[in-house]
């Protein structure tokens, strides 16, 4: 079945970031921050889909990274007057290790359990830095760092492209496997020897890590860092609702999810107030009810021919 | 399931693909671009903005929204804003935001970009003002807010950025002041709710009222998602505290009040922020909300006049607050002018004096005329210092007084004497 | 140094609190205990009970305790519509809940809080609103107690009371037992499994409806669409301290919640009381995964 080497999935993804990278030179600035928001998003998305979609553990709370990230270049920026891209990347180390430290101890459990683990730290996260005048309180942090469209656009830019061979790697290699043993069945996998803890503790800190990087260029575009805002378990709940609808797991599916719920959300603004969450909702019903496996999927289900091209 | 031949071979399909996932990534950016802009049409001058529709500032974004239109209506019905002898319509281009930060940068780009919005007015909060400021530096634009408060965003250096309304940490000086000069040996308590706003006010109380002499015994933030209050109210009366201070938003207020009378306490005078203005905290609170007092940044019964103007030798422009209120119920529906309505709609005529001073639609001129301009409209007065950030505008002390909102002080502008002991 | 008069206080209004809390909670406790699955829209749930509460008071003038039964009474055909959209598909004639079962409900039921209370926002405005009822106050030595709130205390205890008397003395208490532990147990009994879990599921939604208008009278403004956002993990806390499925310990869960809470606030920012109230959770879930006492 499989094809030897590379596949077609991974030639559309790099042809699609390809035409990524020209695109701010050829549209003005007004097309490059839909651009930037959307590759936002889709950071995101891949971030939670190596936990969530790769081994089925539910983490609701995953806006902490983001949080972290947020404030590890809000925090540093402002006190220290660090370089943004520097923040980024201090972003993402925070949000390596908050992850690792905290996926040790939640992800020996299982199935709900971990879910409602990872709220209840979002939100005692958020509590805590309600607290914490070092990180501005409750009034939060205002930076002026100026409107840097191109910056933001490569950096985050940068994080999706790594994020797109990493998934992409995970997915065909010997790492998928056990992954994918993991998902169907943690305890027989672990009969059959696959290091269960390792590999879920490897996807939790990566996808804190993209996370937190995700964060951090948030915090760049808009300008400042504020507690309720950064640490809104909205921002969890969009990134899980775009891999389901993508497709949990694949290496398509989130970028195809990201488009498919920020895109028309971001046109809704001006059109239909107010039913963009209303619409996600009910479209993650529908989907989890009665279209498990997402857009990826469900192509992949019905169609043969696509079945070897989509990942 | 039977394997069926596939018909095209895999390259096929593979181009295909791409050429999918290309035209959905291209086509959505074109259609973006070929989007009509709209050149402004001679006559008239553009104001671009976002505001909050949806999400957690609704309520306050569709009464700044009302206040604008009230505003911009009575503008061009009284002979539009006159440049170079010529009078000049003003129109309004929003979108909503959600009151999400990160919908800010798209949307202000493309006001300035696509839009060709002339001025720009900021959207409703501190959060989303920040965000929306390094846009109207970068293109040079003027933006004006009228909801966002926080000292710190006039601490960046922004040139283009001015505010029209007082600042977050002077709210509740008024009822200090007023304390200072009438009980000034009471003990106070400060709780407030934990969100950038309702901090910077509290905090700035604090300060202020040691350094007027007073003692403050007990203080605490809480979470806003929180309901429950009877702890630290528990506490406050304990500690020994005349006095309440703080609050937070609508809820936060209407909370404090209610549940003051679940422990048994019964403050000899009560000040909270933003909620005490709305007339459905009367509604709500009933007696108990009699006697409570809360400082406002503008109300509909407020006293600024043209005499008072002319007597402190500053020009006056636009409505009386009565034209105002009566135009302001014609276009919202029936509805009566908040302070959020009576913030936007001062905006929206701080630009036109501005405008009209300047004799120009120039940026650079405007820019110049506001950060000199001082002068009293329907909202009260207005100056900026070299930051951006408002120093005239006053803010006023409003009490429920058997069942009406009266405005108590400053003794200027006041209607009526606030009344002391709260509970008497 | 806190005075002690603010901590007895604290105590016994953490307690009155804790009470709500688990009748708040207790209804998801009974549907995790039985149907083995965690409805992640509780919260929602709470809000409509909430809101029913608000719109009973405006439209008929009840007061909230009398906007419970209504609540309840409509929580039956809420569970009920529940059930068989969203969890009978995934339960019918299974011996026992798949973990990829549990995902599917978990990931359809957060799509449902997305959906509900969004929807809510466009429905009743996204306004906080309240009922304005106060029976007036109690003195107790130098403490003045809300009658309300101890109404509402009562109630809690003696709904939690009642469904452990329901469970361990009717016949169809003890088919929901049976369920609980062994759905081919259920047969033997002579019971039909999906009866036996609609059942089970439709009198949790009327215990959480009924939670959410008693609520009310502890949040004097607090009914908005976003509500649940702090309910329901309050509520998935509440059910693991005390372990899902029995029953007392949602009032055990409740009340450790609430003490900890109102207590700590004498001595730490308020913030800070709740973030070490959330993370309780995660010493029990390492240590005591059947709930704090056995």
């Amino acid at each position: 079945m499989r094809i030897a080497g590379l596949g077609v999935t991974f030639f559309g993804l790099l042809a699609l970031m390809l035409l990524l990278l020209i695109l701010p030179f050829a549209f003005p600035f007004s097309t490059s921050v839909i651009l930037i928001n959307l590759l936002f998003y889709t950071a995101l998305a891949y971030s939670i889909n190596f936990i969530t979609g790769m081994t089925g553990y539910v983490s609701f709370g995953h806006v902490v990274f983001l949080g972290i990230g947020a404030y590890a270049l809000g925090a540093s920026a402002d006190v220290y007057g660090l370089d943004p891209v520097l923040g980024v990347l201090l972003g993402a180390a925070l949000g390596l290790v908050f992850a690792l430290a905290i996926g040790l101890v939640t992800l020996r459990f299982r199935g709900v359990y971990f879910a409602i683990s990872t709220v209840v730290i979002a939100l005692a996260a958020l509590n805590i830095v309600l607290e914490l005048p070092q990180l501005g309180g409750s009034q939060g942090i205002i930076l002026n760092l100026g409107f840097q469209p191109y910056s933001w656009y490569y950096t985050i830019w940068g994080i999706v492209l790594f994020e797109m061979l990493i998934t992409y790697y995970i997915n065909r290699g010997k790492l998928g496997l056990g992954i994918r043993a993991i998902k169907s069945d943690e305890d027989a996998a672990r009969s059959v020897g696959v290091n269960v803890s390792a590999l879920k503790l490897y996807l939790f800190g990566l996808s804190g890590l993209f996370a937190g990087a995700g964060g951090a260029v948030f915090a760049w575009t808009t300008s400042g860092v504020f507690p309720y805002e950064t640490f809104s378990l909205t921002f969890s709940l969009q990134m899980l609702a775009m891999i389901i609808i993508g497709g949990v797991g694949t290496s398509l599916g989130p970028i195809l999810g990201a488009v498919v719920v920020y895109l028309p959300s971001y046109y809704f603004l001006t059109v239909a107030i107010g039913t963009q969450l209303i619409i996600i909702g009910f479209a993650v019903v529908v989907i989890a009810l009665f279209i498990p496996e997402g857009i990826v999927g469900t192509l992949k289900r019905r169609s043969a021919s696509l079945r070897e091209l989509l990942e | 399931m039977l394997k069926r031949r596939v018909g095209i071979t895999t390259k096929t399909t593979a181009i295909i693909v791409a050429a999918i996932i290309l035209v959905v990534a291209g086509g959505t950016s074109a259609y973006y671009l070929t989007l009509p802009t709209k050149p402004p049409p001679g006559g008239t001058v553009k104001v671009g903005f976002s505001i909050s529709l949806t999400g957690s500032f609704n309520v306050e974004g569709a009464a700044s929204l009302n206040g604008m239109k009230t505003a911009t209506q009575w503008l061009n019905s009284n002979g539009g804003i006159i440049v170079n002898g010529k009078s000049y319509n003003m129109t309004l281009d929003y979108t909503d935001d959600a009151s999400q930060t990160s919908n800010i940068v798209p949307l202000y780009t493309k006001l300035v970009q696509q839009d060709n919005a002339q001025f720009l007015l900021a959207p409703y909060s501190s959060g989303l003002t920040a965000a929306a400021a390094p846009i109207a530096e970068q293109f040079g634009t003027i933006m004006l807010s009228h909801g966002g408060s926080a000292d710190s965003i006039w601490r960046q250096g922004y040139k283009n950025v001015f505010e029209v309304l007082s600042p977050a940490s002077t709210y509740l000086r008024v009822a200090i002041d007023w304390l200072k000069a009438n009980h000034p040996s009471d003990k106070l308590a400060v709780i407030y709710a934990g969100d950038s706003f309702s901090t910077t006010a509290a905090l700035a109380a604090i300060n202020y009222s040691k350094a007027q002499g007073f003692q403050v015994v007990y203080q605490s933030s809480y979470p806003t998602t929180v309901n429950d209050v009877t702890p630290q109210l528990t506490a406050a009366k304990s500690a020994g505290a005349d006095d309440l201070l703080g609050g937070g938003h609508f809820n936060d207020g209407l909370l404090l009040a209610k549940q003051l009378a679940q422990v048994g306490w019964t403050p000899k005078f009560i000040s909270l922020l933003v909620a005490v203005t709305e007339p459905t905290f009367q509604q709500q609170l009933g007696t108990a909300a009699n006697l409570v007092t809360g400082p406002s940044q503008w109300e509909h019964t407020v006293a600024y006049t043209s005499d008072q103007a002319k007597s402190l030798g500053l020009d006056w422009f636009g409505p009386t607050v009565a034209q105002f209120t009566q135009l302001y119920q014609q276009v919202s529906g029936g509805k009566t002018p908040t302070y959020h309505s009576g913030e936007a709609a001062g905006t929206i005529f701080v630009l036109a004096k501005a405008i009209q001073s300047a004799n120009s639609f120039d940026a650079t001129s405007v820019k110049q005329v506001l950060s000199s301009l001082n002068f009293m409209s329907f909202f009260g007065q207005f100056q900026v210092d070299q930051t951006g950030k408002q120093t005239a505008h006053a803010m006023v002390l409003v009490q429920w007084q058997n069942g009406v909102l009266k405005v108590v002080y400053p003794t200027t502008v006041a209607e009526t004497q606030p009344q002391y002991p709260y509970g008497a | 140094m806190v005075a002690l008069a603010v901590i007895l206080s604290d105590l016994l209004f953490g307690m009155m609190l804790g009470c709500v809390f688990a009748v708040v909670a207790h209804g998801l406790n009974l549907i995790w205990g039985v149907v083995k699955v965690v409805n992640i829209a509780h919260g929602e749930f709470i809000m409509l009970g909430a809101y029913g509460a608000y719109f009973l008071n405006v439209f008929g003038g009840f007061n909230p305790l009398l906007s419970a039964v209504v609540d309840g009474a409509l929580g039956i055909f809420v569970g009920y519509a529940f059930y068989f959209s969203f969890l009978h598909r995934e339960l019918r004639g299974k011996e026992r809940i798949t973990l990829r079962s549990e995902m599917v409900t978990l990931v359809s039921t957060f799509g449902l809080s997305l959906f509900m209370s969004n929807l809510a926002v466009v429905a009743f405005t996204g306004d906080f609103v309240g009922i304005n009822w106060s029976p007036g106050t109690v003195a107790l030595g130098f403490l003045e107690l809300p009658l309300g709130a101890l109404y509402v205390t009562i109630l809690a205890v003696l709904i939690i009371s009642t469904s452990v008397v329901f469970l361990d003395r009717t016949y169809i208490g003890n088919a929901i037992k049976a369920y609980s532990q062994d759905i081919t147990a259920t047969q033997l009994v002579g019971a039909n499994p999906t009866k036996v879990a609609s059942l089970a599921t439709a009198l949790g939604f009327s215990i959480t409806m009924a939670g959410g208008a008693l609520l009310t009278v502890w949040i004097p403004t607090g009914i908005n669409p976003y509500m649940g956002a702090l309910y329901a993990p309050i509520s998935f806390v509440i059910v693991v301290l005390g372990g899902p499925g029995k029953m007392l310990g949602s009032l055990l869960g409740g009340l450790t919640l609430g003490v900890v809470i109102d207590v700590l606030q004498a001595f730490v920012p308020v913030s800070l009381a709740y973030a070490v109230a959330f993370l309780l959770l995660i010493p029990v879930l390492l240590f005591r995964p059947e709930g704090i006492v056995k």
